[in-house]
């Protein structure tokens, strides 16, 4: 079976994508949040833009802007800006 | 236990009690509510909130120790509602007790500010559905006809 990181999407990334969550391949290991992030805008060009203002989270914690590893079985949070309330 | 974010109506009265202690002095309430369209087109039926819950419910744990720290006031609830809330219907409700009315108003503005600047919460808009007229029915020659 294939390494995958799960990573979650909301609001407009869940829009340009179509999904709520996306099983993704990762090397066996691992690789860098900016590397996922450039595969996924090749899958789904719409994402460009909101990635340029969204934060990032791994496992529960924020990662400063896109720097970071990413292993097999991690879970990846894309946050466009909040508009809650 | 709090409700922090729920799928039911939110109810005002539940925020003003969760908070009411007999010896407070000042509670103070916002309620945000779901506008209708801002150009008055009527389109905007409501907003579908989401939330990465876990992460939102931290960042609301947080703002509330940080209220209470910063502004002494002593009881606090924000709940805010998740899925499709209609138009007219409250998104969020933020009660605070406290001794006097200043931090309590304090409070409850550094409360919905804050909310709306960390914790991962997001609204999108839902249109009505258009409205077209149903399709004509009978023969094709008929509707040719006219």
């Amino acid at each position: 079976m294939p390494a995958k990181v799960r990573v979650l999407l909301f609001a407009s990334a869940r829009e340009a994508v179509g999904a709520s969550q996306l099983e993704w391949p990762v090397p066996s290991g691992g690789s860098e949040l900016a590397e996922l992030l450039l595969a996924l805008v090749r899958k789904h060009p719409r994402l460009a833009p909101i990635l340029k203002v969204s934060r990032f989270v791994r496992n529960g914690e924020y990662l400063a802007a896109r720097h970071g590893s990413i292993h097999p079985g991690d879970e990846v949070a894309i946050h466009p800006p909040y508009g809650g309330g | 236990m709090p409700v922090r974010f729920t799928r039911r109506p939110l109810s005002v009265r539940s925020a003003y009690d969760a908070v009411s202690e007999s010896h407070l002095g000042a509670v103070a309430l916002f309620v945000g509510r779901v506008r209708p369209d801002p150009f008055g087109r009527g389109r905007v039926s409501g907003l579908l909130y989401e939330a990465h819950v876990p992460l939102a419910s931290r960042a609301l744990s947080e703002l509330e120790r940080e209220a209470k720290r910063r502004f002494g006031v002593e009881r606090v609830e924000v709940w805010h509602r998740l899925g499709l809330v209609p138009v007219g219907e409250a998104s969020v409700v933020i009660s605070v007790g406290a001794g006097h009315r200043a931090p309590a108003f304090a409070a409850c503005r550094f409360l919905i500010e804050q909310l709306k600047r960390k914790a991962p919460i997001w609204k999108t808009e839902r249109a009505r559905p258009v409205r077209r007229p149903p399709p004509r029915r009978g023969p094709a020659h008929a509707r040719s006809a006219d």
